[in-house]
This record gives C-alpha cells, sequence and structure tokens, in this order.
C-alpha cells in the first residue's frame, strides 16, 4: 500500500531548476533511499515532503489526502524531517525531546526514555547538556526527538554525516532496527550507494533534478547509480 | 526666570559659542581625524533642521488652528520614524509595514496614558516635544529590535527550521528569538533609568531646570517621560516581533525566501 505519492513535482531555487517532474511512491513500511550527489536536489525533495519549502508544481498525497488539505503541523506531525545538520535546542536532551511534545501537547503522554533507548543512547543521559554532545549522540537525539512524536513516515537527510566511521554501521542498525519494530516508514537520503543498498528496500536515483530509477535494493546496479 | 536673553543677543552668543566647532576643526586637521568635515555638515544640517522647526513651532504656537496643523507634524514624525526604522531590517521587504504600525500604536499608547493622567496638557508647547520623545524613542527601540531580530533568525535558520520540521508554529519557533529582540532593545533604556540623576540629568528635566522650574517638578516630569519611553518601547518592540513575523515566515510556518 502507498502511504505517499509525489506527482509531477519541479521547484526552481533562486532561478535554477532543482527538482523536475518528481514521480515517485513510497510504501508503508519500507525503507526508501534517495541516492544521488551533492546538489541532486536531495534535500530539496525532503524539504517539500516536510513542506519545509513548496514546490512551484505538482502534489503529494499523503493517505490519500493531498498536503494541502491536511493542517500544517498535524502535517509536520506524521511526516517528521531530520535535518542533515543535528542542530540541538537549549537545553538539556530531555528538554530537546520535550520540545515536540509540548508542541503537540502531548507531554506525559509518550515515554521519551523508550525513544531514547530506540534511537541508541541510554536514558541515564536524559539530563546532559545537549549542545556539548558529540556529532553521533548529537544524530541520536535528533531521531529520538522525532521518534517520541510517532511519526508515520519519518525522512532522514543522511543520517549519518558527521558521525565518526566506526559508529556509522551503529546508527544504521539503530534505524533500520525502531523502523521494523515500530512499523515504520523511513525515506533515507544519502550520496553513500553502499550504505542504501544496506538498509533500504529500495533505491531512487536522483541525478540533476530527476528521478531516473527506482529499484529494489537487491537490483540496484552501480551503473545507474547517479 | 528662564534663560536671561532675547533670541537675538542668542545668536551673538551661539556665534560665540561655535569657538568649540573650531576646536573641533582645528584638532581633527592636527590630529589626521578626517572628522571636521563631517561635523560641520553635521551641525550645519541638525541646527538648519532646528532652525526651522523652531521657525514653525513659533508660527504654530501662535495660530488658532495649531490642532489641524498638528497632525502635519505628527504623521511627519510617524512616516520618517517608520522608514528611518525599516532600514535596519536587512533584506526584510516592505519592512516599513512592520516599523510604522509599531512606532505608532506603541507612542501613542503611551502619550495616551499622558493625556489620560493629565501629564500632557492639551496644548502644542507640550504635544510636540513629548510627541517628539515618544516617536523619537520608539523609533530607536524598533531600529534595536528589528536589527537584532533579522539578525538572530538569519543565524539561527537551521534551529528554527528544526523546531519547523517538528512542526512548531511559526510563533514558538521564533519566540526565543523575539524575547532576546525585545530585551536587547529595552536594555540601553533600562540603564539610562538606573544611572539618571548620577551620571547626567536627562534633557527633559535639565530644560525644566533651565526654564526655572522646580527641580521636584522637574524630576518628576522626567520620570513621566521615562515611564512614557519604556512603556511605548515595549509596546513598539513587542508588536515589532509580531508583525515581523509575518515577514519571517509564510502563511505555511515556512521561512520567506529573503532569509
Amino acid at each position: 500500500m502507498n502511504i505517499l505519492k509525489i506527482k509531477h513535482l519541479s521547484k526552481t531555487l533562486q532561478q535554477t531548476p532543482i527538482l523536475t517532474n518528481i514521480n515517485l511512491t513510497v510504501k508503508k513500511g519500507e525503507i526508501l533511499t534517495i541516492v544521488g550527489p551533492s546538489g541532486s536536489g536531495k534535500s530539496t525533495l525532503l524539504r517539500c515532503m516536510n513542506r519545509l519549502i513548496e514546490p512551484d508544481f505538482g502534489t503529494i498525497v499523503f493517505k490519500n489526502m493531498v498536503y494541502q488539505n491536511i493542517p500544517i503541523t498535524e502535517l509536520r506531525k506524521k511526516i517528521i524531517l531530520v535535518l542533515q545538520e543535528s542542530i540541538m535546542l537549549p537545553g538539556t536532551i530531555q528538554d530537546n525531546i520535550q520540545f515536540g511534545l509540548r508542541v503537540h501537547q502531548l507531554e506525559g503522554q509518550v515515554d521519551i526514555k523508550r525513544s531514547l533507548h530506540d534511537a541508541g543512547l541510554p536514558a541515564s543521559m536524559l539530563l546532559k547538556n545537549a549542545e556539548q554532545l558529540s556529532g553521533g549522540e548529537k544524530k541520536r537525539v535528533s531521531l529520538a526527538r522525532a521518534l517520541c512524536l510517532q511519526p508515520d513516515i519519518l525522512l532522514l537527510d543522511e543520517p549519518t554525516s558527521g558521525v565518526d566511521p566506526k559508529n556509522i554501521e551503529k546508527v544504521e542498525q539503530n534505524i533500520c532496527s525502531f523502523a521494523k519494530k515500530r512499523a515504520l516508514t523511513i525515506v533515507w537520503v544519502t550520496h553513500n550507494i553502499d550504505q542504501a543498498k544496506r538498509v533500504s528496500h529500495r533505491i531512487a536515483n536522483l541525478k540533476e533534478g530527476s528521478i531516473t530509477t527506482v529499484q529494489h535494493a537487491s537490483d540496484f546496479e552501480w551503473e545507474v547509480a547517479y | 526666570m528662564g534663560i536671561p536673553y532675547t533670541w537675538e543677543e542668542g545668536l551673538i552668543i551661539l556665534g560665540f559659542v561655535c569657538i568649540l566647532l573650531v576646536i573641533v576643526i582645528v584638532i581633527s586637521i592636527y590630529k589626521k581625524l578626517h572628522i571636521g568635515k563631517e561635523f560641520t555638515y553635521a551641525i550645519a544640517k541638525g541646527g538648519g533642521q532646528l532652525f526651522l522647526i523652531a521657525i514653525f513651532l513659533t508660527f504654530l504656537f501662535s495660530y488658532d488652528y495649531w490642532f489641524l496643523l498638528i497632525w502635519v507634524l505628527l504623521g511627519t514624525m510617524i512616516l520618517v520614524s517608520g522608514y528611518t526604522s525599516a532600514k535596519r531590517a536587512t533584506g526584510m521587504p516592505k519592512a516599513y509595514q512592520v516599523t510604522t504600525p509599531s512606532i505608532l500604536a506603541g507612542a501613542s499608547l503611551a502619550l495616551l496614558v499622558l493625556v489620560t493622567s493629565r501629564a500632557m496638557p492639551l496644548e502644542p508647547q507640550f504635544i510636540i516635544p513629548l510627541s517628539g520623545m515618544a516617536f523619537g524613542n520608539s523609533m530607536a527601540i524598533c531600529s534595536i529590535s528589528m536589527e537584532r531580530l533579522t539578525r538572530e533568525i538569519q543565524l539561527n535558520k537551521k534551529s528554527i527550521e528544526t523546531m519547523l520540521s517538528l512542526g512548531a508554529t511559526s510563533k514558538q519557533s521564533m519566540e526565543m528569538y523575539g524575547r532576546f529582540s525585545i530585551r536587547a532593545a529595552l536594555i540601553p533604556t533600562i540603564d539610562r533609568l538606573k544611572t539618571l540623576g548620577v551620571i547626567f540629568i536627562p534633557g527633559a528635566m535639565a530644560g525644566l531646570l533651565m526654564a526655572g522650574t522646580n527641580p521636584i517638578l522637574a524630576a518628576e516630569y522626567q520620570i513621566i517621560v521615562y515611564l512614557m519611553i519604556v512603556g511605548g518601547g515595549i509596546i513598539t518592540s513587542m508588536l515589532t516581533v509580531y508583525f515581523s513575523r509575518k515577514k519571517i515566515f509564510t502563511d505555511l510556518d515556512q521561512l520567506a525566501e529573503w532569509l
């Protein structure tokens, strides 16, 4: 079953076409990776999916509802974007995780320790100052921050960038594990083909703002990449 | 009491005091400060403006229909302060749409309190200087507020987008930066308040003292003036943040493209 459909989406930024006629479907419960070189429009596509920016043309349909008919706050709770740079809000890890809960008036209703655990951090770190964490830890806090809102779709923009090499696979395993446990749909942007093959069910190849192929990860060939 | 000479005598005295201008020019040339020309221009421009307003006020104070003409002056004050302050919002399109109503509302409300409390009699010699102070100070506060807010937003775009991406509204995402902006705008005024009478005797009180007013009454009036400035300022600053939000974000809680 398709949870998200993108139809004929185009976006131009500062008079430069970034995305051209994107057509893509995302199936419920799958991990779909979008691969492509830097500047190919991967992040812009995720931003359109989280409605942080508005496409010039085209529509996105989530669970048979066009984006325009979904209140923006509701949409961003259901489809959360974890940005490439893990920006920590002032305060502790707990403050960071509770921010989203406060926004959606869910304080006290969600087990934040479970989200933290799923993201690969021990509950004992909750009161640690978020600004002082390592790149990998910040990444995990960003994931926990999103997970505790129980989204339907998680949009991950290069979730292992800034993570030291020995921890990359750990973060990948964390994400795959919580995705499975929570039956979560993930759209994962990466420029790393090996990573895409490791983590995803399907891979979409984005080249110069257009989707050239969408294949099962096992069928994806290096030759078609980028 | 009051100033013990006529305006004609005052011109001669002013000419004599211009020796200070000569001192500035001489020091500027001697020390290669390159401020002599600019200072001369500034004093000539500022002085010229003051003489023009003085001529206008002389006419206005004796004009039977001053209450009609005063609106022209007040309107000019509002427009000029709005446009001047708008220049502080780097890149914000039509920023005067934020600054002008903010200054107008903040200063007007403070003036209204002064009118209803009888602190400002409805006479041109009170309305004009007090309005000037209210609009001028609201403009200064609005400018700091605007400059700080746009800087904070531009520096913290990623942080704001992080909050937005989690479903926060534009109001929630910029709440912290709005607070910084309001505080930053009011700090200079509050600091001035703390040092009142210790480091300097402020303009209104100094003027009243020179005009022969009882020092206690002059002090009371100065405090009224400061309350007007702070009260009007905080409203101006709050409205600046509020109206700016409409420029910083789209209706869909997305950061505007000009950022």
